[in-house]
């Protein structure tokens, strides 16, 4: 069990990004799900969960959707439902 | 085949994710012993099929596709309601619980959320071959073992595992397993428990997983249909404060603690490495690919539209001709009775016509969703194409429905079916019938031909006819934006979409699609589409005075020379007879309810430009606007047999001359009446197959605000255009 807060605990706030700002193909680990709406309910079964990573796949042509690769699954997501996730870069 | 199930039968429910075979395990036991109904009040599919299990009956329910309990859409409110037996539903007997055993993790989240219910449950892995391919190992002696309910591997497209899972299934009947429920940490009870008392305080009583559910759903389903809103929200606030207060997003602390308890259950039963389908990522390198991905997706869409524009239309003639062919043949035996013989052709086996020939376009179309769907290229189309849609409420499904309504609304508003979010669903299928449909382009090209082209030539013709396809898109847009911000007041659902991987459809999945469609639309739309056909014709032939016909035929026969008229007129074949019976025709329209009708609402149409004879055919194609050209041509005494009453109808309509009032002389159709009239065509909801399968789909007082609504703006363009063009 990973509390929501934890990880903020001893890292800077700069290395951390909103899913949706994400225009790069690199490896990303989810920090936190920053809000408690129905959509991040939504994102956490569908396996989005603190401590994952994942990787922007592809990006729509007109820049919006995204597909990010999640475990074996791809999952397509508005970049701003994607914003109620905060990753950072896997390093 | 709608028959209730028989007292005693087994109720077992189809449990599982979507694109996991689900449904193709449902077509496999139940073969076509099976029926969808809606579930009652909401527009979600229930299929039912019957079968026989050791014996017994066996009523086995296919549950709409769902990633968890945690209800958003009303499809998954469904499963909720219906595995906890409430709001009409009976509880099942037995789960199977389909899983994809290619992405076991993700899918065993559902299996341990319904383990709750405390129902016996079957889990059947589907898709096993396709694992084996990823390099997936699976032992699922072992997972059997940890979950203590049986565990069956199947390959259902290919009918492979499916005699195991009879047997289990057969055995689960007489001996009932269930799954171990999920340990859940103090905390967890307590916020359950904070919900639980407090509705046994209002006499509200709750078992523990729907308290759960109350607890965990930001916007629970089941919470909206409890009742004691403010009592209960407050209950819920406070059981996720708890939660909050231990640390936890209650968004997701079911799922992190679900998917915590699998990652131990499951150690040892997954192995290998395979991880990504290596297939799938270098497809979609080609078809999500900017450019090609863009260009494959036109060229996809593009046969689609081609086949519903082209290539239905010899099958559509076909049935036309066919129910013409069949009012020949019965007319004569019922010349005794001209009401009755008038009810029968007219009004009878012209809507059954009228009703089957939409069949063909229903058909390729299903046929065409159902191979992009299983295939798992209309959730890549979806994605291409969702930006394009967001900004008015629409998102990337509604592109197949609006391209279909370019070439007809009926099937287009039934592909709506593919979106989950009912926001974008409604205002997917009130936006089809905007687009262009392909029974207007007749009236485009009459008037077109009759009054653009000869003075601006045809360049300026063909550009005219192109840009009336975009007039109702464009009007549609803006009011999709509208309505999405200012009407609808649903949430709208998140646009979240799993890319499922490339599979290849199978024959018997895409046949069962087609036949539940066209089945569908002919027993539901169809007969309601027929009643209507017979109701317009009832309007179109009374009150039916024999005085009509009598004056007509003297004043008519006073303009011929009286030799001719005796010989002309004992034959019924002749020239004149036949002049003289289409006088009396368009005499009995204008007299008709219709007609009179016509002739009440004139000054509302007088205000368009229009006359009471162009009132009366806009008036009679309300029904279908394709009559609009012949009703015309009836009006204007033309005779039937010309064939090509198009061309002769240009004259005719370019020398038409107002006979009184302030225009007296002036010609009828000047080109803002021309353009007044089209954009009425574009804009205007003049197909009653259309508003029937509208309430159908949705209800009565969507297709009955679309009626009006869409009418209204035709009405207003048309106003509009002729007020401003005559005075320029």
């Amino acid at each position: 069990m990973i509390p929501l807060t934890a990880c903020r605990n001893g890292r800077s706030f700069q290395a951390m990004k909103k899913l949706g700002e994400i225009h790069h193909f690199g490896m990303l680990n989810i920090v936190s799900i920053t809000s408690d709406c129905t959509c991040a309910g939504r994102l956490a079964a569908l396996g989005f969960l603190p401590g994952c990573r994942v990787r922007i796949s592809r990006i729509a042509p007109l820049g919006d959707p995204i597909s990010i690769q999640i475990g074996g699954q791809e999952i397509s997501v508005r970049r701003a439902e994607a914003d109620l996730i905060e990753v950072e870069e896997a390093g | 085949m709608k028959q209730a199930a028989p007292a005693g039968a087994v109720r077992i429910a189809l449990l599982g994710n979507p694109n996991t075979g689900k449904s193709t395990i449902f077509n496999r036991l139940t073969g076509l012993r099976q029926h969808i109904a809606n579930y009652p009040g909401i527009t979600v599919e229930k299929k039912v099929g019957a079968m026989e299990l050791g014996g017994r009956q066996v009523e086995l329910s296919d549950l709409p596709g769902t990633y968890s309990l945690a209800a958003a859409s009303p499809d998954e409110r469904v499963v909720m309601d219906a595995l906890g037996g409430r709001f009409g539903h009976q509880a099942p007997d037995l789960i199977v619980c389909v899983v994809d055993a290619t992405n076991i993790k993700r899918n065993m989240l559902l299996v341990s959320q319904a383990a709750e219910l405390c129902i016996p449950m079957v889990v059947v892995l589907n898709q096993w071959d396709a694992a084996k391919r990823n390099g997936i190992e699976i032992d699922e002696a072992l997972l059997s073992d940890r979950l203590g309910v049986p565990v069956i591997p199947t390959v259902a497209k290919r009918g492979k595992g499916l005699e195991n899972l009879i047997n289990a299934l057969v055995r689960a009947i007489e001996d009932p397993r269930w799954i171990p429920r999920i340990q859940w940490p103090e905390f967890i009870g307590a916020a359950r428990d904070i919900v639980r008392d407090g509705l046994a305080h209002l006499g509200v009583d709750v078992t523990g997983p729907e308290a759960l559910r109350m607890v965990f759903d930001a916007d629970s389903a089941f919470a909206d249909k409890i009742g004691h809103k403010g009592k209960l929200s407050s209950l819920r606030k406070a059981a996720r404060e708890t939660i909050r207060s231990h640390g936890m997003n209650p968004a997701s602390a079911e799922a992190v603690l679900h998917y915590s308890h699998l990652d131990a259950l499951l150690v040892g039963v997954l192995g290998g490495d395979g991880m990504v389908a290596r297939t799938r990522s270098s497809i979609d390198s080609l078809l999500l690919n900017r450019v090609w991905g863009t260009l494959i997706f036109f060229g996809v869409m593009s046969v689609v539209f081609q086949s519903l524009y082209a290539w239905a239309s010899p099958v559509m003639s076909l049935i036309e001709s066919g129910s013409e062919w069949v009012q020949a043949a019965v007319s004569p035996a019922l010349a005794g009775t001209p009401m009755i013989q008038s009810l029968v052709s007219d009004g009878i086996i012209a809507g059954v016509g009228g009703v089957l020939v939409f069949l063909p376009q229903i058909l390729l179309l299903f046929l065409f969703i159902a191979v992009l769907e299983d295939t798992g290229y209309l959730a890549r189309a979806a994605f291409l194409m969702d930006k394009l849609f967001g900004w008015c409420g629409l998102n990337g499904k509604s592109f197949v429905p609006l391209l279909s309504g370019y070439a007809c609304s009926v099937p287009g508003v039934m592909a709506a079916r593919t979106l989950e979010d009912p926001k974008a669903r409604i205002t997917t299928i009130l936006m089809t019938p905007f687009m262009s449909c392909s029974a207007r382009l007749p009236v485009y090209v009459l008037l077109i031909g009759a009054f653009v082209e000869p003075s601006h030539g045809p360049i300026v013709a063909g550009w005219t006819l192109f840009l009336m396809h975009f007039v109702g898109a464009a009007v549609a847009m803006p009011l999709a934006w509208f309505m999405n911000r200012w009407v609808l007041r649903l949430k709208p659902l998140p646009f979240i979409l799993e890319m499922p991987d490339y599979r290849v459809p199978t024959l018997r999945n895409v046949t069962i699609r087609m036949w539940e469609r066209g089945r569908e639309f002919v027993v539901r739309a169809g007969t309601l589409i027929l009643a209507f056909s017979v109701i317009l014709w009832a309007l179109l032939y009374f009150p039916r005075p024999e005085s009509v016909a009598k004056t007509m035929r003297e004043a008519f026969l006073a303009t011929q020379s009286a030799a001719d008229v005796a010989t002309a007129l004992s034959d019924p074949n002749s020239g004149l007879s036949i002049k003289l019976a289409r006088r009396i025709d368009g005499a009995y329209i204008a007299q008709s309810y219709l007609g009179q009708f016509g002739t009440a609402v004139q000054p509302a149409f007088d205000l368009a430009g229009f006359d009471w004879k162009i009132t009366v055919s806009i008036l009679s194609s309300f029904p279908a606007r394709e009559v609009f050209v012949s009703t015309l041509g009836v009006i204007y005494n033309l005779d039937a047999d010309a064939g090509n009453e198009a061309t002769d109808l240009r004259s005719i309509l370019a020398k038409e001359k107002w006979h009184s009032g302030p225009r007296a002389g002036q010609p009828v159709y000047t080109l803002p009446v021309v353009f007044a009239l089209m954009a009425f065509f574009a804009l205007c909801m003049q197909c009653g197959a259309t508003v029937t399968v509208i309430a159908k789909e949705l209800n009565w007082k969507w297709a009955a605000g679309s009626f009006v609504t869409m009418t209204t703006l035709a009405w207003g363009a048309a106003v509009a255009i002729y007020q401003i063009g005559s005075r320029l």
